[in-house]
């Protein structure tokens, strides 16, 4: 009798058990065909979320392609707390895995150092050009031979053109304006967007050499200095609440603002903004101007880790995101830069502003380890102060 | 055989445990003594005590400590004044009005988190609903509530004197007529049976739900981060910007260890007043 119940105890642990290590091995059979699955990872906000399921859904419905991959996409929310695509990778690397999901990963070409110092110099398949035909067609591309760009996003200086008649063309122009109107500027904290952390970038680099942008060397963060005392010197004419200095949080803080016209400018993501008139809640005399040096911008694509399964549909996917119908579904969904030609893509909404997007001017600072070191020391000698 | 038939019971129940305890030692246990053993370790991989000086020595980590503890003592004190006022009338008035107050007063917890933050923002910001109204009688009001502790405050509060309320108005009703009327008879006035009567009997209610506050603001990160300044910070954003900004794990652990400490100073004081008879029950 007792033995009875002692072994229903113990199958009862057992299939506790067993519903713990079985929840990982539901990964649902590929369709009945041989066409290899591509994963593709991706991260961001919700839109580009749906950007990236709506252009798999016209790859997988597409009958030249969907022969050559079936497209899944595998999405992170940004600030969620998840673990992020490359700590993932990296752990997969770390962990001697070769055969994984990451078959293709969908990033701002900033990381692309990251994910290599996480891992090794050659975790990056070189992407063969002959297998993405479209490359031919594109009119801005990546010096690098393991990433393919698909869309741009550019921080540009937002300001009201109903305050502001003849906005700031320069850097220098811009201090000197901000300087000018105490109060109506403002840029978010750079650790919690990129927006603020381009105006952060682009003050320390502007009085560097050009080869200090994209060079993670260490002796680049003595030079520092310059940029900082100049931000310091910014500080006291920012924006105030509550009688003090305020740094919104996230990009959105220092838009929300600006759409509420407590501040007159500020640097922002140009597709946001175009976003968000689009959708009616910034209002219309909100413009964009890019001033002389530049602030900065990058290319998002692709690149493929040699962990990944099938490298060759993998090429395929990179192929699609290049034709003008997925350019102009980027563009329609979250504003994305085509690196096409502008006059090639077949895009429905806001042309005017479409014809004025322009990649070859985007300036990238790219260094590496030495971004955290940037964003640390902007909270402890700019956040800091009173 | 009855000892050995009590015996087999005793495993019974220890398999019966088994599941949920190893769910418990794999997913809360194991990390957590991981997260400490993190939270000692140095640049160099070795042991030490540097990343818990660093929260208590820097000054601005101390500023964000007593930054916290401020916020929290002042969320404590307005939450508990206010509630106790609203559930004393809630238990004492027969009113229509009490009676539609009593159904609608905890509905605020009913409304998500952000959609309650993001109200309260575009109420009290410097261009919000105030100063535009202001600005129809050519005044321009500034509140100034946002990116300051004020706003923080007034936010926690929203929560905070739904849940305050339910725990006083439980804890008050628990104090029968019979009692009241008695005194009342004796000859005690309102003020006495307030002060002799009604606030030792809910006394533990009350230490309890300023406990209850108190754990909420340490660890608290939402409201803090949308409404509050950059600094000083508090503790919950000041973690999140050491795991996610920096990407300092063993800083970030210290930090979470000295949360936990400080939440337990309040666990503590729940313990010791949900145990302890007050003292006239013991007389």
């Amino acid at each position: 009798m007792h033995s009875k119940k002692i072994l229903a105890a113990i199958l009862a642990c057992c299939m506790a058990l067993a519903l713990l290590t079985g929840c990982q091995s539901t990964s649902a059979a590929s369709d009945d065909s041989d066409v290899p699955t591509v994963t593709l990872w991706g991260s961001g906000s919700d839109l580009v979320r749906v950007e990236l399921e709506t252009i798999a859904e016209m790859f997988n419905s597409d009958p030249e392609y969907s022969k050559k991959a079936h497209l899944e996409i595998q999405f992170i929310l940004s600030g969620t707390g998840e673990a992020s695509v490359v700590d993932r990778m990296a752990a997969a690397y770390e962990s001697g895995q070769t055969d994984t999901d990451f078959d293709l990963i969908a990033m701002d070409e900033n990381y692309v150092s990251t994910v290599l110092s996480k891992t090794s110099a050659d975790f990056l398949e070189p992407i063969d050009t002959s297998l993405v035909p479209n490359l031919a067609n594109v009119e801005f591309k990546s010096d690098s031979d393991t990433f393919v760009g698909y869309r741009g996003t550019c921080v540009y200086l937002a300001y009201n053109a109903e305050t502001v008649p003849n906005p700031p063309t320069t850097a220098e122009e811009l201090y000197q304006w901000i300087k000018d109107h105490p109060g109506r500027f403002a840029y978010n904290v750079p650790s919690t967007g990129g927006a603020g952390l381009s105006f952060l970038s682009t003050a320390l680099y502007n009085p560097l050499p050009e080869e200090a942008a994209t060079s993670d060397d260490e002796k680049w963060v003595e030079q520092w200095g310059e940029g900082f005392a100049l931000l310091e010197e910014l500080h006291p004419y920012l924006y105030q609440s509550a009688g003090k200095v305020q740094y919104p949080q996230k990009n959105q803080g220092t838009l929300d603002l600006l759409a509420n016209k407590e501040i007159d400018m500020c640097p922002a993501f140009a597709d946001m903004v175009f976003m968000q008139k689009d959708m009616g809640t910034m209002p219309d005399s909100i413009e964009l101007i890019q001033i002389e040096p530049a602030f900065t911008g990058n290319l998002v694509g692709f690149f493929i880790p040699e962990i990944g399964k099938d490298k060759e549909a993998a090429h395929a996917v990179i192929d699609f995101f290049l034709t003008p119908e997925a350019q102009a579904t980027s563009w329609d969904t979250i504003f994305g830069f085509p690196v096409l030609p502008s006059a090639e893509v077949p895009a429905e909404k806001n042309k005017d502003w479409l014809e004025n997007t322009n990649i070859s001017s985007f300036r990238a600072i790219s260094n590496g380890a030495l971004l955290y070191e940037e964003i640390e020391q902007w909270d402890e000698k700019i956040g800091q102060l009173g | 055989m009855q000892e050995k038939k009590k015996k087999s019971r005793t495993w019974v129940g220890y398999l019966l445990v088994c599941p949920a305890f190893l769910v418990m030692l794999a997913v809360v246990i194991i990390p957590i003594c991981n997260s400490v053993l993190l939270s000692f370790q140095g640049e160099d991989g070795g042991l030490t005590w540097d990343n818990y000086l660093y929260f208590l020595t820097d000054d601005a980590s101390i500023r964000n400590i007593l930054f916290t503890l401020k916020v929290a003592v002042f969320t404590i004190v307005l939450a508990l004044f206010i509630s106790y006022a609203l559930a004393l009338y809630l238990r004492f008035s027969t009113s229509r009005v009490s009676r539609l107050v009593g159904h609608l007063y905890l509905l605020p917890r009913f409304v998500p988190s952000m959609v309650a933050v993001y109200a309260v923002i575009n109420i009290v910001k410097d261009s919000g609903l105030i100063n535009r109204i202001s600005l129809l009688f050519e005044q321009n009001i500034k509140p100034g509530f946002l990116f300051d502790d004020k706003g923080i405050i007034l936010v926690n509060l929203w929560f905070s004197i739904p849940f305050a309320t339910m725990m006083l108005l439980a804890g008050l009703s628990g104090v029968s007529d019979s009692l009241v009327e008695s005194a009342r008879d004796a000859g005690a006035s309102s003020r006495q049976i307030f002060t002799k009567l009604l606030l030792p009997l809910t006394f533990k209610d009350i230490m309890i739900t300023g406990t209850f506050i108190f754990m909420s603001q340490i660890g608290a990160f939402t409201i803090p981060y949308l409404v509050g300044p950059n600094n000083p910070k508090m503790l919950g954003v000041a973690l999140f910007q050491q795991q996610s900004s920096y990407a300092d794990y063993p800083k970030a652990m210290a930090l979470s260890v000295i949360m936990f400490l400080l939440c337990s100073v309040g666990a503590v004081l729940y313990i010791w007043t949900s145990l302890k008879d007050p003292e006239w029950a013991e007389k």
